[in-house]
């Protein structure tokens, strides 16, 4: 019996032992401060680079989603490189919000003459405002470069607020005295004044796509803020400019893929309110890039994205939902895809106009919160 | 059988052996099915013990070295009033090679194959006394392969995908069983492994929608058991078994990579990972004990009866609400096999549950078993019973797939499922010639399964979390599902023409009827259990033949195939056929140390592979033909001591539908 006792106790012994060896705590918590640290880091380092290279002492941080498509990257270039020409005593800068775009981004899906991969590497927010905060640029302007003043913007306004009072972790923070005296202003959405920018917008578009709204109906598609929070109330932007547009011509249609009551069935419905049922209809996006969206949801094409026993599912294109509503269908492109609005020059105006006027942090944080 | 297949994997003797199980290899685990029911309602078991693996359902079957099996029984249908909660679908116990003889064992098998395959195989048994060691250590390793280059991302097909059919990857265990025999009616173990396996994923691709990775999956696998068994009179035993088991995932960066990390308790997005950096994702816990006693008892009766209790944790920070989950199950269950009259048993048993978060449930099983000259008829009924796991109900997290972009939710609403399994088949047997068919329905009430559901349910808050401008989103949420059911029919045949030609076959019929509720339409919407199909069948020709007193010769002729596999997303599969071609080649001495073995094989002889693009499913992810060759060495130095226990491991195959050995 005492042999049996012995090994029992042995065996727990072992199992104990077998246990602690292998049940080693993780520390992923200080893995990740420490990552961010190293990462305020480099892109510290980065933008001081630029910042002795340039010699300026403003600086613009453009904030968008982000994006994995290569148009999308070149759309980015071709509106930072505007900017640069608007705002000569700038530096500027590009950031994505996105993890999984910046993700992507940086492994690379530009391929250059070799054929070799371009690692494309976009920052968030918090890592650009706190390198361009920690190399003492005097006036700091963040750009929003979403479309409306939804869900997303306000994300772009939690960042800026959080760079302002100095909250990143410990080991991170900035100059006080230098937080406290530096100019930071906020650039708002595309279309975040329902009294000037809608109509201007719509102007914008019609300049564009009149042509096409003499031969068929033109339908945009939005983002729109999900179902049950639309934030800030910006959904009804939407319905703003589709009716700023339709003083052009009743053949704008302003549709969305989140927004309650506004997706391709209800614009669907207006349509045939209009007496519009049948003949051309022309996709265009109502973003500011054409990645997954204006790609898929909007231009997609073929099987894939038509299920006849559910005609509304999401996962059905524009293109097939109209096509198959007795309309002729068609999402015009340019180097073989749809364009972003940030593609479209008279629209960039609108946003780099945003800028021009962009106010301080403060002024544009109470006019979003005024309770605050 | 086993032996002249000369399998690569458990996966690879399973889906070759028999006609009932299904396979999607992947990097999740191996997708196994049975009776068109997954790998979480099919308990494995390793002499005895339930192979720990993800609890939500998938099992590394690398965990077992295919180079040292001894047998592999399978019993379909539900076993829960023996085995408990996941024995929906049967069991697979897989009873491990037992090194008794007394002195030196060493052994060695090496197994080369196409796509860089390499299989190791080494044990060391030593016995002295009252002590035996069995050291194994085993490696597999494949290089992956490419079956097309096309994929659909990006709203077209792009003809540069790296996307691999399935991916490289290495893993190794190293194991270790003590026993120790005090006394003749008593003995004693101790045992346990530690087991690693990395899935290197592309890097370097094209497209960032879909073939460019920037984090390689890491599993770690250990367990340590301890146990032992004190044999009575009359073939009756006690046993009590103690073990402890880790399943743990991680993510090993090859890029820098921004995801979300709780920082001083906070969430905090865009926390940058970097390369070489690895991170946990999910590690599972499980503690087990386990008394056990068989009895023989007056008028042919044997009596199962034992207790059990389990504990499992799960630890998941940036994949579960709060970081954690933990459930209990502790149960009793008592299994009496009453061989009535000579011709006729009868097996009834009951299992009591007593669930942490559900209560208190009872599951039944009767069946009986008619011997009649050469046929045998039997027929069943029994329940099944699981409770929703830690990650059913806690799970929360984006996963990326290809170009697709799914949103996994947990649910904290999932109530058991249960199951009412009801079989009848009969058997001929005689000396030459074996046939059965049995068919089955498999009834489960408020079956979980991830399902597709509106976007709606992605809870408030978390579109911030899941990104919501470029990316197209699919939520799958864990559902119970109403009035599940499959149903089946299998069909075994053997037939041993001569001493040294048999022939055979299997072949299942499959049916599934599962359904869910809508909310969007209020309706009843019949959805697809993912990857079931209708027909499945394999055959085989196998020949031996001694040609010398030291060199025997086999060959074996095998085919596998199956009908159209079904998928809720990304397309079904393709139906296939594969054929295979084994030779063995034996050089023994009787009395000699030394025994060399080699296999040569080519497996999918006419070259057949499924090409169709990324990311939809594949019949088969079979890379077409491939070559292999084994050698296995073994030298022993002992004689056969006393194996005191081999007649006890049949006291329950009565009831066993199929017998692989």
């Amino acid at each position: 019996m005492k042999k049996i006792k012995f090994m029992l106790i042995a065996m727990m012994a072992i199992m104990a032992g077998a246990m602690s060896f292998t049940s080693c705590s993780s520390d992923d918590d200080d893995k990740a401060k420490q990552n961010i640290i190293s990462e305020y880091q480099l892109n510290d380092e980065a933008v001081a680079q630029q910042k002795a290279k340039s010699g300026k002492d403003k600086a613009i941080l453009l904030v968008a989603f982000g994006s994995t498509w290569n148009n999308s990257f070149l759309a980015f270039d071709a509106t930072k490189a505007a900017y640069e020409k608007a705002f000569p005593a700038y530096d500027v800068f590009v950031s994505f919000s996105s993890d999984i775009c910046i993700n992507r981004a940086h492994e690379g899906e530009n391929v250059d003459e070799n054929g070799n991969i371009v690692s494309r590497d976009y920052y968030e927010p918090r890592y650009l405002l706190h390198a361009i905060g920690a190399a003492k640029y005097s006036e700091i302007c963040v750009q929003s470069l979403q479309v409306i003043p939804g869900e997303e913007f306000a994300n772009v306004v939690a960042s800026v607020k959080k760079f302002g009072n100095n909250g990143y972790v410990a080991n991170a923070h900035l100059d006080d005295d230098y937080l406290s005296k530096v100019k930071i202003r906020l650039g708002m959405p595309l279309l975040n004044n329902p009294d000037t920018d809608v109509p201007e917008v719509a102007k914008q578009l019609d300049i564009l796509y009149g042509n096409e709204a003499t031969k068929g109906a033109v339908l945009f598609m939005g983002h729109g803020n999900p179902d049950t929070y639309d934030t800030f109330k910006a959904n009804v932007r939407y319905t703003q400019l589709e009716e700023e547009l339709q003083k052009y011509s009743k053949n704008y249609f302003v549709g969305t893929v989140d927004m309650p009551d506004n997706y391709k069935q209800d614009v669907f419905a207006r349509m045939q309110d209009n007496n519009i049922k049948s003949g051309n209809v022309y996709l265009h996006a109502l973003m500011s890039i054409a990645g997954d969206h204006a790609h898929n949801d909007m231009a997609g094409e073929g099987d894939e994205y038509w299920d006849d026993e559910e005609e509304e599912s999401e996962d059905n294109s524009w293109f097939e939902f109209f096509n198959h509503k007795g309309y002729k269908a068609s999402a015009p492109v340019k180097n073989n895809h749809p364009l972003g609005l940030l593609e479209l020059e008279g629209i960039r105006e609108v946003w780099i106009k945003h800028t021009k006027n962009a106010e301080t942090l403060e002024e544009a944080y109470h006019s979003m919160y005024p309770e605050e | 059988m086993l032996d002249a297949y000369a399998g690569k994997s458990i996966e690879d003797i399973l889906g070759g052996l028999t006609a009932s199980f299904a396979f999607n290899e992947g990097d999740m685990g191996s997708q196994m099915q049975l009776g068109g029911l997954g790998n979480s309602y099919i308990l494995i078991l390793v002499d005895g013990k339930r192979l720990h693996g993800d609890n939500g359902g998938e099992n590394d079957l690398g965990l077992i070295d295919p180079h040292n099996i001894e047998k592999i029984e399978i019993v379909k249908g539900a076993q829960s009033a023996l085995y408990g909660s996941d024995a929906i679908a049967g069991v697979v116990n897989i009873i491990t090679k037992k090194h008794d003889k007394e002195g030196v064992m060493l052994e060695n098998t090496t197994r080369l194959g196409s796509y860089g395959d390499v299989r190791q195989h080494n044990g060391v048994a030593l016995s002295w006394g009252k002590w035996t060691s069995y050291t194994n250590f085993q490696t597999q390793h494949s290089d992956g392969w490419q079956n097309t280059a096309e994929e659909w991302t990006e709203a077209m097909v792009v003809n540069d995908s790296r996307n691999k059919t399935v991916n490289r990857f290495t893993n190794w265990q190293i194991s270790e069983r003590i026993t120790f025999t005090p006394t003749k009616d008593l003995s004693l173990y101790a045992e346990g492994w530690y087991y690693n396996k990395i899935i290197n994923r592309p890097q370097n691709g094209n497209h960032p929608s879909c073939d460019v990775y920037t984090y390689d999956l890491l599993y770690n696998n250990a367990s340590a058991a301890a146990g032992g068994k004190w044999n009575l009179k009359g073939g009756d035993y006690i046993s009590l078994d103690v073990d402890w088991n880790k399943h743990a995932y991680f993510y090993k960066y090859t890029a820098r990579t921004y995801e979300d990390a709780y920082v001083d308790g906070a969430l905090e997005h865009g926390v940058p990972f970097y390369k070489g950096q690895k991170r946990l994702q999910a590690d599972q816990q499980r503690t087990m004990g386990q008394l056990k006693g068989v009895f023989h008892l007056p008028m042919e009766n044997i009596l199962n009866v034992g207790a059990e209790y389990r504990y499992d944790y799960l630890k998941a920070p940036m994949r579960t609400k709060g970081g954690e989950g933990r459930d209990w199950t502790a149960a009793v269950y008592a299994q009496d096999e009453w061989n009535m009259l000579e011709w006729l048993n009868i097996t009834a048993g009951v299992r009591l549950i007593e669930n942490d978060a559900f209560g208190f449930r009872a599951t039944p099983k009767v069946s009986a078993m008619l011997s009649l000259g050469d046929f045998r008829v039997r027929a069943g009924w029994s329940q099944g019973f699981k409770t929703p796991t830690p990650k059913e109900l806690n799970y929360q997290y984006l996963r990326h797939m290809g170009s697709s972009t799914f949103y996994y939710m947990g649910n904290s609403d999932l109530k058991p499922q249960t199951s009412n399994y009801w079989s009848a088949g009969v058997e001929y047997r005689n000396s030459k010639f074996t046939a059965s068919v049995t068919g089955y329905i498999n009834r489960l009430e408020k079956m979980i399964a991830l399902v597709n559901v509106p976007v709606s349910e992605i809870p408030v808050g978390m579109t911030e979390f899941v990104g919501d401008g470029s990316m197209a989103i699919i939520p799958r949420m864990y559902k119970n599902t109403d009035n599940a059911k499959t149903m089946g029919v299998d069909v075994n045949v053997a037939y041993q023409l001569t001493n040294e030609l048999s022939i055979g076959g299997n072949y299942s019929y499959l049916d599934t009827d599962a359904r869910v509720y809508n909310e969007t339409h209020n309706r009843m919407d019949k959805v697809i259990i993912d990857g079931t199909a209708y027909n499945k069948w394999n055959a085989y020709l196998t020949w031996n033949h001694r040609f010398t007193p030291i060199y025997k010769f086999g060959a074996g002729l095998y085919t596998r195939g199956s009908s159209k596999r079904f998928y809720q997303n990304n397309h079904d599969g393709k139906g296939f056929q594969i054929w295979r071609i084994s030779t063995t080649h034996d050089f023994a001495k009787t009395g000699k140390k030394l025994s060399y073995k080699a296999e040569l094989g080519v497996d999918n002889i006419f070259n057949y592979m499924d090409k169709t693009m990324h990311p939809y499913h594949l019949g088969t992810t079979s890379a077409g033909t491939t070559v292999y060759g084994s050698l296995s060495i073994k030298f022993n130095s002992g004689k056969n001591i006393k194996a005191n226990n081999s007649k006890l491991n049949k006291q329950n195959s009565k009831n066993q539908d199929y017998e692989e050995d």
